[in-house]
């Protein structure tokens, strides 16, 4: 098969095996994993790679920047251990944030995997550690070294045996020591199940190497990635963007540049790298803006390097999305996240009706302590999506991470903290001809004695998500005290006993002028109460009224009315 | 005393009676939408005729049906309600500030690059969602009394603006169910008429989306099925039937109508439930207690895993997928269910070529209407339908047994379509779809045994549904399956299961311990009530006390992990000597499924469940036809596409309900019935076993 060109029903055949070989992979590694954040939050990427350390297929869950970032990291692997210096049974790992994910708590794992003692592919997952020591994970750090147990390339295991000295150190440094190292096993696991499905696959199809496979995948991806460029208009488009940043906003300034089948996207005159954890490694950045350029031009092409290739990112080395050593990096999603709304919006222009307005953009993040027991629990929380061309936007839903939220019975039967509260959070979804996704308004108290304390690396904060073609921002995010102190959203925050913390994430931008939305639409988000009636009159020009009495509970829908008049002549004043 | 199964699926009720002395009746019709019992009726009359008859013969003279019989029925009632939003107004009462559990659901999309993506709508709008005040911590302790008096006000209004059905949700619910079923207390009270389903009793577990989810679909069809199941009664009655009558659960037991209409969420999927039940029973009748079953119709595949005559079954289940099977993509239902995996691969499946120049095969499907090329109604995308005609493998004249003609020019037109970008001739095209749509399957399967541990080398190939023994020869071939079985009438095949169930009923509570300081008394206690609330079930449908055993697990894990794996808990009262004998177990479960011994971590369980079950039925019972006395089975000849024979080549062509048992057949052949077409591949040896069934085993390493 290696010496003649693969048909395509067999390249399709052989192709469709590898993706199943990486979700088995990915299957395993969610079925194995002790951290809450890999299991119920998905924090996590597989993909299998060639010879050469190309990515070809990847797991159909888990975040953006993971994927992307793992695929880069499989070249400093080759660097440090190349194939020669690799046996059976051995498994490397690393954290490095410069040569994976951008952050110390996450670890990949690579296995090479063998067929009759040649190195014929590797396997890679990464995950998001539930503890890395040093600094509960936040944005305060002002050195890489604060932000925890930083671990080189080594092995994880040498010709089957684990290494235990390495696992010491681990267990020594880690606040949560058992799931970290139970997870380290599931990531072992994990690509030693992707490997025995690859080994039965090659055996089947007489497949000596998966090299040639390879080249096919990597090349008709790339053509048809350079295919889909080719039908946008060439052209250079910028955007800029503003985030909270830790004690001063940062602007990330995006210029998109397409010239016959590559684009290239360069970040120069963005901000400075920051003194606090919040600077974004550039492989990190490559991968949020590779995959916003993935769903925005071609999301059907499979993703490998490559639909990699003919996407350039560039970012001046020292800025915030191309931190240098040793610059603290563990909040980098937070500044990170915004790469796709940045690159969207410099792109709105070209690729008429096809993109989104910015939404929530980075995750919520909250590490969590207590003691009487003592807990550490990560939650992650999302906002609302931007509106789309011809859609209102998702309420309570990440974008651009994939990650999912931790149900509150979850985290109270795991920890002391009572979540008094998780609801959508009314007219907070930018309004719109389609309306912005809605954020969120959730409160965590703690039910056992004692001091107790968070950590947060939220954003949008200062700066709400932005409207698209005439929309209006959504509302941004609050955090707050109910003592009504308004602290530093990125800030650790030291909490007593009876204190209540509220974490509303922000709505995403609405899309197309408010006044042009359907009058019933906006009707039936105030049946909904997605908009209140004020905000219906205020926002879109629509006067809403309820028929029923003051105190009544249940509102159906005919209860509410158009007053069409009024409408009329407040849609008319909007002019 | 005879028994009746009756399937309602999308297009057909099928009927299969089994009278006293094993005579088999089958019958088919048409499924009517608007009133499903009256298809039920059409076919059941003329069967009940014929059994009753024989019952006359064999009971002295009694003409009527006096002497009972069983009924066992499965339905789509449960899943189409769902899908068309066709359940009662419904209200959820949740814990204050919870209301939007049920919208904000995992926070999670379920594609990643698709920009378009939705959810399903859930089945209660959001104004119709209240916040009650109360409150209970996870350990079950009162963090807020239910605040009665709005519950009264609320419930008073709700009644008085109409609404039928109200949900009960409260946080932590499951440890402590006080304030639900004091909100039940008062609803009945309030408005006795409106229909009320609690968490905790639907299903008492940790989550409260899933929960949440669960509890609103199973209040919001309860009114449907039980309207349903009394019309259905009526129109027995009318029929002069007046023995028992069950209903077919997801899980692979039944139930009286009485529990059904309590539980209706249960009845999700209990079509396909009853199929893998039929593929578990006969193949152990043919000597495979394992086996993958595999069921492919015109839109869509499923597999199921049997271990020992017994489907596997799990706790999640969606309903409502809206992207393309896409898991995450529909509405949770914690229920205990039949194990399947569903893919987009069916007859009707669409093939065409991507950006990237290589042949994809569905899961866009042409559906029933307009149907595949060859259908000759107005479709003109290329299918698997159409690749399988012009392999020869499908008689254009012999079409669901000659009912309709198949027009292999309009295959050969569509799929030409795709000749030119692959660079393909028409036929290669064609093996080109059925090797892809096989290979999707094979993966499908393979995924779903690797999760569960299985390896596939074991298990022998249940093959049936329309397409499911076209195809299967190669999945067997691909996943190197040591045996290949298609039983005969396998277009009532589901119908079969519906009679091989037990009475049986599903119990679950979470309860979150370590097992090395577990509350015995505690589990125990839960346990107890479980088993107390089954063998109430059991009893009211008819059952004594020795006849209902019990099933007993915990769902486990290491501390801290995620998923649980299912062990079998020792008899009798726990106690902490039985702490390592449970480890072990579990250690032997996790080995099998992960293929290594976890972490050096404590253990604990998560939920205890409970299976509290009748006797299995007996079935004994002969087809009507194949008995062998038809003439010579060869109908002819073929030419057919079979590669390891060189290509196209003129294979036999037998009619199976001339196959008599003992008879033998090599590949290449072809093996025809009314509603399906085995395909024997080059190197397929198959005989005819006593009850009919084609069995092909294949020597390792083919």
């Amino acid at each position: 098969m290696a010496d003649k060109s693969i048909d395509p029903v067999t390249l399709e055949v052989i192709w469709n095996r590898l993706l199943s070989v990486a979700n088995e992979q990915q299957d395993t590694l969610m079925r194995t994993a002790f951290s809450t954040i890999v299991r119920e939050s998905q924090d996590l990427a597989c993909g299998v790679f060639d010879t050469r350390g190309r990515m070809i297929a990847q797991s159909i869950s888990g975040t953006p920047g993971h994927i992307n970032a793992m695929a880069t990291s499989m070249r400093h692997f080759l660097a440090a251990y190349p194939p020669e210096k690799l046996a059976p049974g051995d498994v490397l790992l690393t954290n490095d944030p410069w040569m994976t994910a951008g952050q110390i708590n996450d670890i990949t794992v690579a296995t090479p995997i063998f067929k009759e003692g040649r190195l014929v592919a590797l396997f890679a997952n990464t995950c998001h550690a539930a503890d890395i020591g040093g600094r509960i994970l936040s944005a305060e750090a002002r050195e890489g070294y604060e932000e925890g147990l930083r671990l080189p390339i080594m092995k994880l295991f040498d010709g089957g045996k684990p290494n235990e000295i390495l696992l010491q150190i681990v267990r020594a440094n880690v606040r949560l020591p058992d799931e970290v190292v139970g997870d380290l096993y599931a990531q072992t696991a994990c690509n030693d199940a992707g490997g025995r499905a690859l080994l039965e696959m090659m055996k089947e199809f007489g497949l000596e190497s998966i090299d040639p496979v390879a080249e096919e995948i990597i090349g008709r991806s790339e053509t048809a990635v350079r295919d889909k460029i080719r039908e946008l208009p060439d052209g250079e488009w910028l955007s800029e963007t503003w985030s909270d940043g830790f004690e001063e906003p940062i602007v990330i300034r995006c210029r998109v540049r397409v010239e016959e089948d590559e684009v290239s996207i360069d970040f120069a005159g963005s901000s400075p790298q920051s003194a606090r954890g919040i600077n974004v490694v550039l492989n990190y950045t490559h991968a949020y803006a590779s995959f916003a350029v993935k769903a925005a031009i071609y999301p059907d092409v499979p993703h490998n390097e490559g639909s990699f290739r003919p996407v350039r990112v560039t970012a001046p080395p020292g800025s915030i999305l191309n931190a240098l050593e040793p610059a603290p990096v563990a909040s980098r999603q937070a500044v990170g996240h915004f790469v796709p709304s940045a690159i969207f919006a410099a792109l709105a222009g070209a690729l008429p009706g096809r993109l989104m307005a910015p939404g929530a953009d980075p995750i919520w993040l909250s590490v969590w302590r207590g003691q009487n027991p003592p807990f550490t629990m990560t939650i992650f929380q999302v906002g609302g999506t931007g509106a789309r061309p011809a859609k209102d936007g998702l309420s309570a839903v990440g974008f651009p991470s994939g990650v999912a939220g931790v149900p509150a019975e979850v985290i109270e039967s795991l920890s002391s903290l009572v979540m008094r509260r998780r609801e959508l959070r009314p007219d907070s979804g930018g309004a719109g001809a389609w309306r912005g996704g809605l954020g969120q308004l959730t409160e965590f108290a703690n039910r056992a004695p004692g001091r107790w304390s968070v950590s947060c690396i939220v954003d949008r904060t200062r700066y709400s998500a932005p409207g698209l073609l005439g929309g209006k921002p959504g509302m941004a995010g609050e955090v707050f005290l109910e003592d009504g102190l308004r602290p530093n959203p990125k800030a650790q925050l030291e909490l007593g006993a009876d204190q209540i913390v509220h974490l509303n994430p922000p709505g995403g931008g609405g899309y197309g002028d408010p006044f042009e939305r359907d009058p019933e639409l906006v009707r039936q988000d105030v049946v909904a109460g997605y908009v209140t009636p004020e905000g219906a009159q205020r926002d879109y020009g629509v006067a809403i009224r309820f028929s029923g009495t003051k105190d009544e509970l249940v509102r159906l829908p005919h209860q509410w009315t158009i007053d069409k008049e009024t409408t009329a002549s407040l849609r008319r004043r909007g002019e | 005393m005879y028994r009746v199964g009756i399937d309602i699926g999308g297009t057909f009720t099928d009927l299969l009676l089994i009278a006293e002395d094993g005579r088999a009746v089958i019958g088919k019709t048409l499924t009517t939408p608007g009133d499903p019992s009256l298809a039920v009726e059409t076919a059941l009359r003329p069967a009940l005729g014929e059994g009753s008859t024989r019952l006359a013969a064999s009971e002295r003279g009694s003409t009527k049906l006096t002497t009972g019989g069983t009924l066992v029925h499965g339905t789509t009632l449960v899943t189409n309600a769902i899908i068309e939003r066709k359940g009662a107004p419904t209200a959820l009462l949740t814990t204050e500030g919870f209301r939007d559990a049920l919208e904000i659901g995992r926070e999670h999309r379920y594609e990643l690059y698709d920009l378009n993506l939705d959810f399903p709508k859930p089945l209660v709008p959001r104004y119709l969602r209240f916040d009650v005040p109360e409150r209970m911590a996870a350990d079950g302790s009162e963090l807020k009394p239910l605040d009665e008096t709005f519950v009264r006000r609320l419930v008073a209004e709700l009644r008085d603006k109409g609404i039928a059905a109200i949900a009960v949700c409260y946080l932590n619910s499951f440890r402590n169910p006080a304030h639900e079923r004091r909100a039940a207390e008062i609803i009945a009270e309030v408005a006795p008429q409106i229909r009320v389903s609690l968490s905790s009793e639907v299903v008492a577990e940790i989550r409260e989306y899933q929960r949440a989810s669960t509890t609103v679909a199973n209040v919001y069809v309860q009114e449907r099925v039980a309207n349903y199941l009394a019309e259905l009664r009526r129109r027995l009655e009318r029929l002069s039937f007046n023995g028992s009558f069950f209903v077919m659960l997801s899980s692979g037991g039944i139930a009286t109508a009485q529990t059904a209409a309590k539980f209706p969420v249960r009845l999700l999927e209990s079509g396909p439930a009853a199929g893998a039940l039929a593929a578990a029973h006969l193949g152990a009748r043919a000597g495979f207690p394992d086996l993958l079953s595999f069921d492919m119709g015109g839109t869509t595949a499923k597999l199921c895993a049997v271990e020992g005559g017994r489907p596997l079954k799990t706790h999640d289940f969606e309903v409502d997928r809206i992207y393309r099977f896409r898991r995450g993509s529909g509405l949770p239902v914690k229920i205990p269910v039949i194990d399947m995996i569903e893919i987009g691969a069916g007859g009707g499946s669409i093939a065409r070529v991507d950006a990237l120049g290589l042949l994809k095969v569905g899961p866009e499907s042409s559906g029933a209407e307009p149907g595949p090329a060859c259908y000759a109604r107005g479709g003109d995308d290329p299918t698997v339908t159409d690749a399988d005609l012009v392999l020869g493998y499908l008689d254009p004249n012999y079409f669901l047994g000659g009912k309709m003609k198949l027009d292999v020019e309009a295959a050969r037109r569509a799929l030409a379509r795709l000749a030119k970008p692959l660079g393909f001739s028409i036929e290669q095209v064609a093996w080109g779809i059925h090797r892809i749509v096989n290979e999707n399957m094979a993966n499908a399967a393979r995924a779903h045994l690797g999760e569960r541990g299985k390896d596939p080398r074991r298990m022998p190939l249940y093959a049936f549904g329309g397409a499911g023994p076209v195809h299967a020869y190669r999945i067997a071939e691909i996943l190197h399956l040591p045996a290949l079985l298609s039983p005969v009438c396998a277009g009532v095949g589901s119908t079969f299961g519906l009679l091989a169930a037990p009475l049986a009923f599903d119990f679950v509570r979470s309860a979150y311990s370590r097992l090395d300081s577990l509350d015995w008394s505690a589990a125990n206690a839960l346990l107890d009530e479980m088993a107390r609330e089954g063998r109430g079930v059991l009893e009211s449908s008819g059952l004594s006390p020795a006849e209902i055993s019990y099933e007993r697990t915990a769902d486990m894990r290491y501390v801290g992990q995620g998923h649980e794996v299912s062990v079998p808990l020792p008899e009798g009262a726990l106690k902490d000597g039985d702490v390592a004998k449970i480890g072990a177990t579990f250690e032997e479960v996790y080995r099998a499924l992960y293929g290594r011994k976890g972490p050096d971590v404590p253990l604990e369980v998560v939920n205890w469940r409970v299976v509290a079950s009748g006797p299995r039925p007996r079935m004994d019972f002969h087809l009507p036809s194949g008995d062998g006395s038809r003439d010579n089975p060869l109908k002819g000849k073929r030419r057919a596409y079979f590669p390891e024979c060189g290509g196209y080549v003129e294979a036999p062509v037998y009619d199976r309900y001339a196959l008599a048992p003992g008879a033998t057949l090599s590949g290449p052949a072809i093996v025809e019935e009314r509603e399906s077409t085995l395909i024997i591949g080059g190197r397929g040896r198959a005989r005819v076993d006593e009850h009919l069934n084609v069995i092909m085993e294949f020597a390792d390493g083919r």
